[in-house]
């Protein structure tokens, strides 16, 4: 998880928040605990307390130590009673309940109260064995001016118990909270976030394949559907600007093509004329030439368009590239020789893509051709077909003259040239790789370059792989599984020929 | 042979009229479809060759009403448009064949010849220009009695320049024909198979019977109309 996310980022606040929350509540709720029971102890000493002064001491002087002594053990029965009480009369003890048996707390080793600043007041002390005791005394002056003391404590054992548990209960329960409410505002978050990776799916499918889909908006009313028609608007204006950019591209091409003609004709029809000096022959064919490329520019230019703006319909079928590579590297084979460039050729077998053979085609002629156009005479090409990773990748690379490091990202422009390509190689139309740029982008497809410059460059091409089975495969050639003779019909016109032509062929052989 | 040219263009209609009856073509012109209709609906005309954009009627309205009265005559598109889409369409409507402005006018005669020829092409089994010799059905050639051997490209290139015997055709033709549309712009590999080709047929003859016409393309061409 993206710890920056916003879903992250909004988790963590809230989670933070509810932290602070749960442990100022959890303090809150300790000290609480802590004082309410405390103060229920005091309060239940002091009511002893009083008992005993109301009860047993108001009348002692009048019904004698021995119906003291009885009554006194009968409420405060020794080992049993808890609050202990010890009743002092000077240093003669007049009643003692003894030692707390539950739990175990000795209390004859606790010394006598004296007369100082602690009577009539809580206060602590531990016992001999190291338990914290809550004593209360008071003096009590009977009648007859006898100064008793009566002193009464409890063990805060249990009380300490109860805060211990709390304490353990809030905090394992603190965390335990936090935990959850961090994976639950996680999940919560989602909600929320959702309608946001719609956006974000939906704008990823709109700017790779067909502006013509819009985002879903988020009827919210608030940011989000804000958002959502703010992105909608920029595609608008976007499909906009591209769809002028192709109608003026294809609008260009299409006014160019009739001046085209007819400097073409006339040009023609200049050269049909008799006993022509050569200077305007010369003259003539140059600019015929001219203008021949000026119409595959043209011509290039409209594919271009077309391509990018989907407007060009591709037979999407699926197509067996190593034997397409291997046939088409044969057709261009003598274009290598010329040059004494070495074309060599590595194809995994079986590789299927879908895509419209003759574009794919017109990529790798593009590819090979720029490719021989940039390398000397003598140097070497290698193209590599192999399937990877749902992937069928094409690679093409040379020895030629390379591509500066700072132009590689531009190659791909339409009319982009390097000064170097430029004076080596003229009459191009600066758009093969424009072409094959496009096609690759039409076929889901991406193209990339990497070069050294005055040593290699090397072109990759990658396509969705088309995984068929066996079965499929043999769907795909019917006519070369039915009959075993049409193995004689070379690869190439498999490749070129319509099937009728092709049924034709072999009916006249 | 009479041709019917719709064309609102003047000077590409007034270039292909030129050619045409250079030809000996008798050729008539209109730039508008509604007269060209009305032309069409008159003379029986052996061809129409049919501008798409036209003013006041566009040139497949004008293409769908000649289908709907007379069904025979052959129409060639002339059009600026080159998508498969537009292709296609076109020849749903019945147009017969279809060329890309710009084009050369070779390539417009070679198309206006198997219009007319109407009927299955010149499939003889043996094309011979002189002593060049292409038998189609072993798919062997002779130059003088003897043996050329030839790769499959050059044997295509070679048959289609002896179909197309004494014209001129462009690169971009002999692409279309010999290779295909993925060759497109790579015309340098129609002159690398023909240098080959020519090492093949010419060399070591006098008449070097195949020829460059700079600027356009390639002919073929037999002594005698040298």
């Amino acid at each position: 998880m993206n710890r920056n996310s916003l879903r992250a980022r909004v988790t963590a606040f809230y989670v933070g928040m509810l932290a602070v929350t749960l442990i100022f509540f959890s303090i809150l709720v300790y000290v609480g605990v802590r004082t309410y029971l405390t103060k229920s102890l005091e309060r239940s000493l002091s009511t002893t307390v009083r008992n005993i002064e109301a009860d047993y001491l108001a009348p002692l002087e009048n019904k004698g130590p021995a119906w003291f002594q009885a009554e006194m053990s009968e409420s405060y029965p020794s080992g049993i009673s808890d609050p202990f009480v010890r009743i002092f009369e000077a240093d003669k003890v007049l009643y003692d309940s003894g030692d707390l048996r539950d739990p175990v707390v000795r209390i004859s080793d606790l010394p006598h109260p004296i007369q100082n600043e602690e009577l009539n007041n809580f206060h602590r002390t531990f016992s001999s064995t190291g338990q914290l005791l809550m004593i209360y005394t008071v003096a009590y002056n009977l009648p007859s001016g006898r100064l008793i003391l009566v002193e009464t404590g409890a063990s805060m054992e249990p009380l300490q118990h109860l805060l211990h548990s709390l304490f353990l209960i809030l905090l394992i329960a603190t965390p335990g909270i936090l935990f959850i409410a961090a994976v639950g505002g996680h999940m919560l978050m989602a909600r929320p976030l959702r309608p946001v990776v719609d956006l974000t799916e939906q704008a990823e499918r709109i700017g790779r394949k067909q502006m013509g889909e819009r985002l879903p908006i988020i009827p919210s009313g608030d940011e989000l559907e804000r958002l959502s028609l703010a992105l909608n608007r920029m595609i608008d204006r976007l499909e906009e600007a591209l769809a002028h950019n192709q109608r003026f591209s294809a609008d260009a091409s299409h006014e160019l093509r009739t001046p085209l003609t007819i400097i073409r004709g006339e040009l023609e029809a200049l050269l049909q004329m008799p006993a022509l000096p050569a200077q305007a022959m010369d003259g003539i064919s140059s600019a015929l030439e001219e203008g021949d490329r000026m119409s595959r520019i043209v011509h290039s230019l409209m594919t271009i368009s077309r391509l990018d703006g989907g407007g060009e319909r591709m037979e999407m079928l699926p197509v067996e590239l190593a034997s397409l590579v291997s046939v088409t590297l044969e057709h261009m084979s003598l274009l290598a020789e010329e040059k004494s460039i070495s074309l060599t050729c590595q194809t995994e077998e079986r590789v299927y893509v879908t895509g419209d053979a003759m574009r794919l085609k017109q990529v790798v002629v593009n590819l090979v051709d720029n490719a021989i156009k940039y390398t000397p005479v003598g140097g070497a090409i290698e193209v590599q077909l192999f399937a990877r990773q749902q992937r069928a990748v094409l690679v093409i690379s040379d020895t030629g003259i390379g591509i500066p490091a700072e132009s590689l990202p531009a190659v791909f422009e339409r009319f982009y040239r390097t000064d170097q390509a430029r004076s080596r190689v003229s009459g191009g139309t600066g758009l093969g790789l424009a072409i094959v740029k496009a096609i690759c982008g039409g076929h889901d497809g991406t193209l990339s370059i990497e070069s050294v410059e005055g040593k290699s460059t090397t072109l990759r091409v990658e396509l969705p792989l088309l995984e068929l089975s066996p079965r499929e495969i043999s769907d795909l050639y019917p006519i070369t599984t039915l009959n075993p003779k049409a193995e004689h019909v070379p690869m190439e016109q498999l490749y070129e020929k319509p099937v009728e032509e092709l049924i034709h062929r072999r009916l006249k052989l | 042979m009479r041709i019917l040219l719709i064309e609102d263009e003047q000077k590409v209609s007034a270039l292909v009229k030129r050619g045409l009856i250079a030809e000996r073509y008798a050729v008539d012109v209109t730039a508008d479809g509604f007269e060209g209709l009305e032309f069409a609906e008159v003379y029986p005309y052996d061809l129409i060759i049919l501008d798409l954009m036209l003013p006041r009627v566009t040139g497949s309205d004008v293409l769908q009403r000649i289908r709907r009265k007379n069904v025979f005559v052959p129409v060639l598109i002339l059009t600026a448009r080159d998508s498969i889409d537009d292709k296609v369409k076109l020849f749903e409507l019945g147009a017969d064949d279809y060329l890309t402005k710009p084009f050369a006018f070779a390539e417009l005669l070679v198309r206006v010849k198997a219009l007319l020829r109407r009927g299955p092409v010149n499939r003889s089994s043996t094309l011979r220009i002189d002593d060049l010799e292409l038998d189609r059905l072993t798919q062997q050639v002779k130059r003088c009695g003897k043996r050329v051997e030839l790769t499959a490209k050059e044997y295509a290139l070679l048959e289609y320049l002896m179909q197309n015997a004494e014209r001129v055709l462009s690169r971009n033709m002999i692409i279309e024909h010999v290779w295909d549309q993925s060759f497109d712009g790579i015309t340098n590999i129609v002159d690398v198979y023909v240098r080959h080709l020519r090492a093949k047929v010419d060399d070591g003859n006098t008449f070097k019977m195949i020829r460059t016409v700079r600027g356009t393309g390639y002919m073929i061409r037999s002594r005698s109309e040298a």
